[in-house]
This record gives structure tokens, sequence and C-alpha cells, in this order.
């Protein structure tokens, strides 16, 4: 399953001024998108396990390297989720 | 009529570029040497014009409109624009090959497929890693897109017929052109799931003897049956069954595979032996 808006975050961010604005601030931009409450709070709380099952793998990976997760972090949490290929 | 002067293939993980500090001596030869030897047979085939053949990495397209086979026919394209290849890749556009993409389009159409097309595509890394690898100089370049990244995905029977179609189109073309075609992607990766950095030795070892054997049909069975149940980065192998059914299933010449987990992907680089392939 895809969550359409949460797909269209991470796919903006690719933009490095988007993300630059979104590292500086997640509020501002995450009020543009149509979130729901669960998925915007996976967002803010950098749920790795939750979030994986909403999007597109390549998708996901690049958002936390915007976000700012170390990659060694990234991988713990992705593995730990035990969510299946994609 | 246009001539077919070689087809490749080659892995493009992006850690090839942004971690390359952190990869072993031994993997660097290794990668290094490959990409060479990549790179020698490409300028000795006197190309053209190369198409590549790659997976978009949501670069061009979202889920809101998602080609499964995308022909970019502008004069031009797009360089890289992940901010780790701009720094790397020399060239913020690359020359298209408008004419002979026209021509692919078309035999493509009039033989059972309806790719998607684009007059202004750019080229991620993908397309552009094996050629900064392998120090190819800009030529014409026909990019196709090959949905290898959002399920479904095209089929890989279906690959393997898009390959023959290539092929068909490359010997109708009019004039002299020395054409390319290189596989970009592969082998066995995962990305963003639970196996993420799992390099599938086992699997990419026996997925190179398939091609190595000469059995279309036995290659595509074993792919559809296996890719559903490795990493989901293997999905690019599409590209390559493209390839091999571009050079009509025979002359695999593996140059080399290293499984790199610095770079979480079994790399491969091969070439098809057009001459031998009889």
């Amino acid at each position: 399953m895809r969550d359409y808006w949460l797909s269209k975050l991470f796919f903006d961010l690719q933009d490095p001024a988007k993300a630059a604005e979104y590292r500086a601030g997640r509020a501002q931009v995450l009020d543009r998108y149509t979130l729901k409450p669960a998925v915007r709070a996976a967002v803010e709380a950098d749920d790795v396990g939750y979030l994986a099952q909403l999007v597109n793998p390549y998708l996901l990976r690049f958002y936390f390297l915007v976000a700012g997760m170390a990659d060694d972090e990234f991988v713990k949490r992705i593995r730990a989720s035990g969510d299946g290929h994609g | 009529m246009a001539e077919l002067a070689g087809v490749y293939a080659a892995s493009h993980g992006p850690l090839i570029i942004r971690k390359w500090d952190s990869v072993s001596p031994a993997h660097q030869q290794a990668l290094t040497g490959a990409f060479d030897e990549l790179g020698r047979r490409i300028r000795a085939a006197r190309l053209d014009a190369l198409v590549i053949i790659s997976p978009d990495h949501w670069v061009n397209f979202f889920i809101d409109n998602l080609p499964m086979i995308c022909i970019g026919v502008g004069e031009t394209h797009g360089g890289p624009n992940e901010p780790w290849m701009v720094k790397e890749f020399p060239h913020p556009t690359l020359p298209g090959h408008p004419q002979l993409a026209r021509h692919i389009l078309e035999t493509a159409l009039e033989s059972g497929f309806e790719p998607s097309v684009s007059h202004q595509m750019l080229l991620d890394h993908g397309f552009c890693i094996p050629l900064l690898k392998a120090g190819v100089d800009p030529l014409p370049i026909v990019p196709i897109v090959f949905n290898d990244i959002e399920p479904p995905f095209p089929t890989v029977r279906r690959c393997y017929a898009w390959g023959e179609m290539l092929a068909q189109a490359i010997a109708t073309m009019p004039g002299n052109l020395r054409v390319g075609v290189l596989a970009s992607g592969g082998l066995s990766h995962s990305v963003g799931e639970a196996t993420m950095g799992l390099v599938e030795e086992e699997f990419d070892r026996e997925c190179l003897a398939h091609f190595a054997a000469g059995d279309p049909a036995a290659l595509c069975d074993f792919l559809t049956q296996r890719l559903p149940q490795v990493g989901n980065g293997a999905s690019e192998i599409r590209n390559w069954v493209a390839a091999h059914g571009v050079a009509g299933g025979r002359g695999f010449d593996l140059i080399n595979y290293s499984a790199v987990p610095e770079v979480i992907v079994g790399c491969g680089f091969a070439a098809w032996d057009l001459a031998g392939r009889n």
C-alpha cells in the first residue's frame, strides 16, 4: 500500500532547497501535505518501521538521508522493522 | 542501415560514488578494473550513439504517473540532479539522438509495444555512474527507463522481448550509425527494506550462469521465480535481460563480478560477444 501524500512529501524533499527548508523546520513543511494524523506523528518520530509500510523503499531511503539520519542508524532501524521486500 | 556495435551491462550503486573511500582497496581495484575494461570496450566499438536502459530513481516520475517503459527522444537530456552526483559528474547536459530514439519508438509501436515518451528527461545516477566510472566521453544517448523500482514491474519475458525489438529497431535504422546498448543496474541489492545491505552472491552467480548458458527461456523462468524472493534492487536485472534480448540471447561475456558489501551491491559487468553469437 502506498500513502500518496507521504510519498509526495518524500519525493518533493529530493529538491535541495525544499530539503534545506525541511531541516530548518519540519512543521512548516509538513503543514502543506494532507497527512493523516498517525502518519504525521510517525514522520515526527522518525518511525522508520511504520513509514516503511506506506512508501516505496527507495523514497524511504532518500527521505531519511535528507532528514539527516546516519546511514548506520537507518539500516539498524529498517532491519529491526522486519519490513520485507518492497 | 545502422549496426549493433556493442552490448554491455554494468552495476551503478550510489555508494560507488558516495562512499568510495570506504571501499576496501581490493574491491576498489576490482571495480576500477571492471569499469576500465567496460570503458575500453565501449571506446573500441567507436559508437555513434548509445542506448542506455536504466531505472528512474524517482527523478523524472512519481506514483501519479509512472510509466513501465519510457523512451527519451529529446535533443538533449539533463545530467544527474542528485547532489552527490552533481559534484562528481562533469556534464550538466548530455546529447540525445532524437532520430534514433524516434525510430525505436516507431518500431516499438509497430511491434505491439506502447512505451511512454519523454522530450526532456533527467539522467540520474543509474544512467551516469557507468559513464563516469568507465571514462566514457559524452556521446549521443537514447535513454530508456524501465520501471524496476515500484511494483508491479514489467514481466521478465516482456523485457527480453523488448530487447529483441530494440535489436530490430537498430537493424532497420537508416544510416551508417554504430549503436551500442548498455544495461545499467543490478545485480543483487536491497534498499530501504529489512534486508538492506544484503548482497546475495549465490543468487547473483546462479543468475550469471543463466546469462552465460544461452537459454533465454530458462533465464526468464529463473528470474520470474526468484526476483520476488531477493532484495528489491535485483529487479534492475530486467535491464540486463533486455540487453540479452538485444544480443539474441547469446554471447554473454562476464567482465567481472564482485560482491561488494561496502556499496551493498553485487556488482556485475558484462559485454556480449556479438560476433560469436551464431
